[in-house]
């Protein structure tokens, strides 16, 4: 196994958009995500979850530190990084179709090429007979569906998803997680996966990165071996494995939130 | 809403669908509405001493539109007007939609920008009509400079507005997939400002018609207002009220035939605007 993404030593600092009053975000974050793996990383609010993903996605310049994809350095935003946003990010002007070739059309991939790879893309997600629809026409989950196609189609060398079905109703948000193991498995695709639920986090993940409160350091490494066929929600009330890794992130994350709210 | 069509596979409604709904002028509320004006205008025509002077009938009005056809003259200003505003309002979209975008693009030079932009918007074509008269004369160029002036602003305004409006994360999903500055241009900020191309697009040929009726008004040129200007004076207010029904019909027809489909097939079928 070869480490897709290393971050060594990263520390970010932010003067508050509204007081101006330095906030320390990130301190001596050091990570590895392994090729074919899926990680989650967890932490209370304000932890600097969303930092660390903006600077992985290159929309975030920083000085302290390294963060390398492929060993590259990252610099900027590219396509090796793809990412999902939590809020809807998929462009209202373009149909479901049009959407998640947008990657392609920006490398000008030949038109039938796309089409080709894009029904591919339709199919995995479920999003089939819905192509020539606009955004609007569709549910929050279908969306999102949408989003992670889009990602995947362009084929990062990483997809970074940023608390993806946070936005969604908790049925659906059930639903969209058993979707994304299938997916993670049929694609093998490396994800780095942020997100505030204990229970999504232990569900998806091999790995979960445990994160503390500001400023934002890797607190625990809670490894979670529970093979992706066996992830079916209905099943899980009787996992052991997950049961053990839920607690142990859950114990993690609450003396985050107590250390939190004693300041 | 729109349905498209699954069995063809076609994007949207077929053409012929398009022209039937656009002919759908609502007809009877039409026939229903000029009935009733023609009806009032009319009696209040009637009512009143020396109508030809001060409300000629519908009749009269007809019979010079009939008159000024025969003569030749009433196609030819009206002409003489449509084209400088298709030309002055055409160009003026022109240059402003991509004025704007480009103004639109950095935080810093829009906010430079943004009250020059908005000085010129408010200060009317009408009122720079003097110091172009100074420069030019009484002539076709002046009438051409303050159209397109009047054309250029409120478009190049609103794209301005709309450009920042745009939310980040479209621009900032555009980047994550690799999208060049040019692409984020075309198929981002272009779209996004949309419902602001056609707000302003409106509001500058609006804005236009009004500038070419004065503007024919003032510098005494061929065309409707120059046609209603010359009815006061000859006393045939018959000539003037026919010169303001053509200015408000073709308005209207405008309106419904090239500003409102534009909309629906843009802004309203991506669920941008609700309606």
């Amino acid at each position: 196994m070869t480490a897709k993404l290393v971050v060594e030593g990263l520390s970010h600092h932010y003067p508050d958009e509204y007081t101006g009053i330095d906030v320390h975000a990130l301190d001596d974050i050091s990570l590895e995500v392994e090729e074919g793996e899926l990680v989650s990383v967890v932490g209370p609010s304000g932890c600097g979850k969303s930092t660390l993903l903006n600077i992985l996605a290159g929309l975030l310049p920083y000085r302290v530190g390294t963060a390398t994809v492929d060993g590259i350095r990252i610099e900027g935003p590219g396509p090796d990084r793809g990412v999902v946003f939590q809020e809807h990010a998929i462009l209202p002007w373009r149909t479901v179709n049009k959407n998640i070739g947008h990657g392609l059309e920006i490398k000008r991939m030949p038109r039938d090429q796309i089409a080709k790879r894009v029904q591919e893309f339709v199919n995995l997600v479920g999003l089939a007979g819905f192509e020539d629809k606009y955004p609007h026409e569709l549910s929050g989950g279908m969306k999102q569906r949408c989003a992670v196609a889009r990602t995947l189609c362009a084929d990062p060398v990483i997809m970074l998803m940023d608390e993806p079905f946070a936005a969604v109703d908790a049925q659906t948000r059930i639903t969209l997680q058993e979707e994304l193991n299938r997916i993670a498995m049929a694609t093998k695709k490396t994800i780095l996966f942020i997100t505030h639920s204990v229970d999504e986090a232990a569900f998806l993940a091999d790995r979960c990165f445990v994160f503390s409160a500001r400023p934002g350091r890797l607190k625990a490494i809670v490894d979670i071996n529970i093979p992706r066929g066996d992830r079916i929600w209905s099943d899980m009330n009787a996992n052991a494995d997950f049961l053990a890794a839920r607690d142990e992130i859950l114990k993690l994350v609450r003396e985050e939130v107590s250390v939190a709210t004693e300041e | 809403m729109q349905q498209r069509n699954d069995a063809t596979g076609t994007q949207g409604p077929g053409l012929g669908w398009r022209i039937n709904k656009l002919l759908q002028l609502d007809a009877m509320n039409l026939v229903i509405l000029v009935i009733a004006v023609y009806i009032i205008w009319s009696v209040i025509s009637a009512l009143i001493d020396n109508p030809a002077r001060y409300l000629p009938s519908p009749i009269a009005v007809a019979m010079s539109s009939v008159d000024m056809l025969y003569k030749g003259l009433l196609p030819s200003y009206f002409g003489d007007t449509l084209v400088r505003l298709i030309f002055g309002s055409a160009i003026g979209l022109i240059l402003g939609i991509p004025f704007g975008l480009l103004l639109g693009i950095n935080r810093t030079v829009a906010d430079m920008f943004h009250p020059i932009m908005n000085f010129f918007q408010s200060v009317s074509g009408i009122a720079i009509f003097p110091i172009i008269v100074v420069w030019w004369g009484n002539s076709d160029k002046t009438i051409f400079a303050v159209i397109l002036y009047t054309a250029f602003f409120p478009i190049a305004f609103n794209v301005l507005s709309g450009v920042r409006e745009i939310p980040i994360r479209y621009i900032s999903a555009a980047r994550t997939l690799g999208a060049s500055r040019y692409q984020i241009i075309k198929d981002v900020l272009f779209p996004g400002a949309m419902p602001h191309i056609a707000t302003g697009s409106r509001l500058s040929i609006g804005f236009a018609w009004r500038a070419v009726i004065a503007g024919e008004m003032l510098a005494g040129r061929q065309g409707l207002g120059w046609m209603i200007f010359t009815g006061q004076d000859a006393d045939n207010t018959a000539e003037v009220i026919l010169g303001m029904v053509m200015i408000g019909v073709t308005w209207i027809i405008l309106d419904h035939y090239l500003l409102r489909p534009m909309e629906a097939d843009t802004i309203e079928r991506w669920g941008l605007v609700q309606r």
